[in-house]
């Protein structure tokens, strides 16, 4: 390696392998998928996507997938944790860098990071045996018996394991990845903002309104990032969404995800001819999910003049 | 800066190449050297009972190391064919075409398969009815919770099984696996047995079509700990699953009609009474796949569990390492005598009857 030079472009050459391996990887990776999944696609074509059955037989004839299903619930379930993520994860940023007693607010930034570390696995116990009952008691039930004309909440909850189960706590699980972004950002707005708004004589709700805004695109990174950690939760999810083959409107019916399917099933897919394909298939179309919506991202983004 | 930082960069590349060549090193000693290392994957169902024969197996030879991961079923015959593992645990028998390539095809590891039974266990109904404490059922009325044309407690049919029990008037939740499962196999065979309308609109496998999922009613956990989750915290449901998980966590079982018409509890007096039954239909080693699910269960006798469940191993006749191969066949020769007696059977499991460890080991010839 030329390490005399002194010159600025040698640093650059020396990166750029790296830059190369990162995509590399995802280049590499996205064609596994797609290779992988080939059998499923000369087997059934795009019904994997467009339809919903898992017919596992001994027969390959018989053998029929259709995904549509876990789809929908990965959507349903990541948008309601984002959508439970987004109102948390900004009050608690808000609260912590402007409001919070200096004494208790790195143990709360701490505490929300600790959050953002634990294994996945604690809180899907978590959620199987204390939120799943207490939201069926206390929100799904009362809501059914009120509320049942509107599709939402139409679906009488027997067991509790649903998309609401699942998306509450997939949006529990996400606040603290998102809540470190936008805290970040928040934190990091010069002083000298806070007291112009202030001069000008701003209630703390008009001047936190102001500030926020500052921070937009804070603030959509770290949903993109919560709908990714959201989406492709495993072990929590499956805990919790009751693994059936559903599709329906009701927040309170059961019904499965793809990567839970995916988790699911995958242990003895080696028993099946198409079933191993099937379960790449289903990976590739989170790869898509992913691409639709950081391209979202993007687009709102550039709607506030961001990224351009 | 720049020189600091590249040092540091071959330094740690120099460390990875070492640590990997290392690696190399150690693994080589450990296949050549005195000891032996054998390594299995398969079913999780058997685990815990194979994990008590391998720790006291390695007290009595301490030579020999031997692993086993519970990838599932499926994994362990996959990696088997590959011959990525000595041995497999297999709850369901192997299907024929699978078998006709480890005839013909085999890995450079091992030639001529072998599969036998290790250990039995036996697929249980268990329920949470806050109030209810015993229950009886027969196989049609079973079969008919688990396609949701009962759907209350208190329904006439179970309340003709149970008299004198206050059924609550409420709706049953029915839990079941949501991964592909050689449990599910081996219960929805047995519905099938028993039920003339469950085998011709649900039928048999080991990822069925649960037709109360439908009507809402229907839940799946994954694996035996997700179903028994489920179960604890969901009252009012129902659900299946192996013996061992439901002595350990206390669930409350039901006790099932057999095929001689009397209500019979799992318990290793009536899963073994089940199994002499049954041994006949045990397949030889050298032609496991002709063993059918469907004789193994609703078995004859006064006091037979109806659903009982053999659980599988793999091995080679030959193997390609001769030391290993050796130390294979020590191993299960003393998995299917000694460590067939109850100081070394799990709770929750059955050993084999002597009639059927003989019969294996003779018609083994290893």
């Amino acid at each position: 390696m030329d390490g005399e030079a002194g010159h600025i472009d040698t640093f650059k050459y020396f990166l750029l392998p790296f830059c190369l391996f990162v995509f590399g990887l995802f280049a590499l990776m996205l064609a596994v998928y797609f290779s992988a999944s080939i059998p499923i696609f000369k087997h059934e074509g795009l019904k994997i996507y467009t339809t919903n059955a898992w017919i596992a037989s001994e027969n390959p004839n018989k053998e029929f997938y259709g995904v549509l299903a876990a789809i929908y619930g990965s959507v349903y379930t990541s948008v309601l944790a984002v959508l439970i993520a987004l109102p948390l994860s900004i009050s608690f940023a808000v609260f912590v860098i402007d409001y919070a007693p200096s004494k208790i607010k790195e143990p709360l930034i701490v505490a929300t990071d600790i959050m953002a570390g634990l294994p996945t696995i604690i809180y899907g116990i978590w959620g199987a045996f204390v939120l799943v009952p207490l939201l069926k008691k206390y929100v799904m039930i009362p809501l059914y018996e009120h509320l049942s004309f509107i599709p939402l909440f139409s679906f009488k909850p027997v067991t509790g394991y649903s998309y609401l189960s699942a998306g509450v706590l997939l949006g529990i699980m996400v606040t603290p990845f998102a809540s470190a972004i936008i805290r970040e950002a928040y934190r990091a707005l010069p002083f000298m903002y806070r007291e112009a708004i202030y001069s000008l004589g701003a209630t703390r709700y008009e001047a936190t309104k102001l500030l926020v805004k500052q921070i937009k695109p804070a603030i959509v990174a770290g949903l993109l990032l919560a709908f990714g950690r959201a989406i492709g939760e495993t072990v929590a999810v499956s805990l919790v969404i009751g693994n059936t083959f559903n599709i329906n409107p009701s927040l309170f019916a059961p019904g499965y995800t793809i990567s839970s399917l995916i988790a699911n099933q995958f242990g003895n897919a080696f028993i099946y001819k198409y079933m191993v394909p099937a379960l790449f298939a289903a990976g590739l179309s989170l790869f898509f999910i992913g691409l639709a919506v950081n391209v979202l991202g993007i687009l709102i983004l550039r709607r506030y003049g961001y990224g351009r | 800066m720049k020189r600091s930082l590249i040092a540091l960069l071959v330094l740690l590349i120099a460390a990875a190449i070492c640590g990997c060549t290392q690696n190399k090193v150690q693994n080589k000693g450990v296949s050549t050297g005195k000891t032996v290392v054998i390594i299995g994957d398969g079913a999780t169902f058997p685990q815990p009972q194979i994990n008590a024969w391998i720790s006291a197996y390695m007290k009595l030879h301490p030579n020999v190391k031997i692993e086993y991961n519970g990838g599932g079923s499926g994994k362990g015959q996959a990696d088997f064919a590959a011959g990525i593992v000595d041995f497999a645990g297999s709850d369901p028998p192997l299907k024929k075409s699978l078998w006709e390539r480890l005839v013909n095809h085999p890995p450079a590891e091992g030639k001529n398969p072998l599969q036998f039974p290790d250990i039995i266990g036996a697929v249980v109904v268990c329920y949470n009815v806050p109030g209810v404490n015993s229950l009886k059922l027969d196989g049609q009325t079973l079969a008919n919770i688990f396609m949701g044309k009962i759907k209350y407690w208190d329904n006439e049919s179970i309340k003709a099984l149970n008299p004198g029990v206050k059924l609550p008037h409420k709706e049953i939740v029915v839990i079941h696996r949501s991964d592909a499962s050689g449990t599910t196999d081996i219960f929805t065979t047995y519905l099938s047995l028993v039920s003339p309308e469950w085998n011709s609109t649900v039928g048999a496998g080991k990822v069925v079509n649960w037709p109360v999922d439908r009507m809402g009613r229907g839940v799946g956990g994954k694996g035996n700990q997700g179903v028994v989750a489920e179960l604890k915290s969901t009252p009012y449901s129902i659900c299946y699953t192996e013996l061992s998980y439901a002595l350990k966590e206390n669930l409350k079982m039901v006790a099932l009609k057999n095929r001689a018409g009397n209500y019979v509890m799992a318990n290793s007096t009536t899963i073994k009474a089940a199994a002499q039954h049954i041994s006949s239909y045990i397949a030889p080693p050298y032609a496991g796949y002709k063993e059918n699910l469907r004789q193994l269960l609703n078995a004859p006798g006064n006091d037979s569990y109806p659903i009982v469940a053999f659980s599988h191993l793999l091995i080679w006749k030959n193997y390609s390492d001769p030391v290993k191969g050796k130390a294979v066949h020590n191993f299960i020769k003393w998995i299917l005598t000694q460590g067939q007696n109850d100081k070394y059977i799990v709770s929750g499991y059955v050993g084999l009857p002597k009639s059927i460890t003989q019969r294996v080991l003779s018609e083994a010839g290893i």
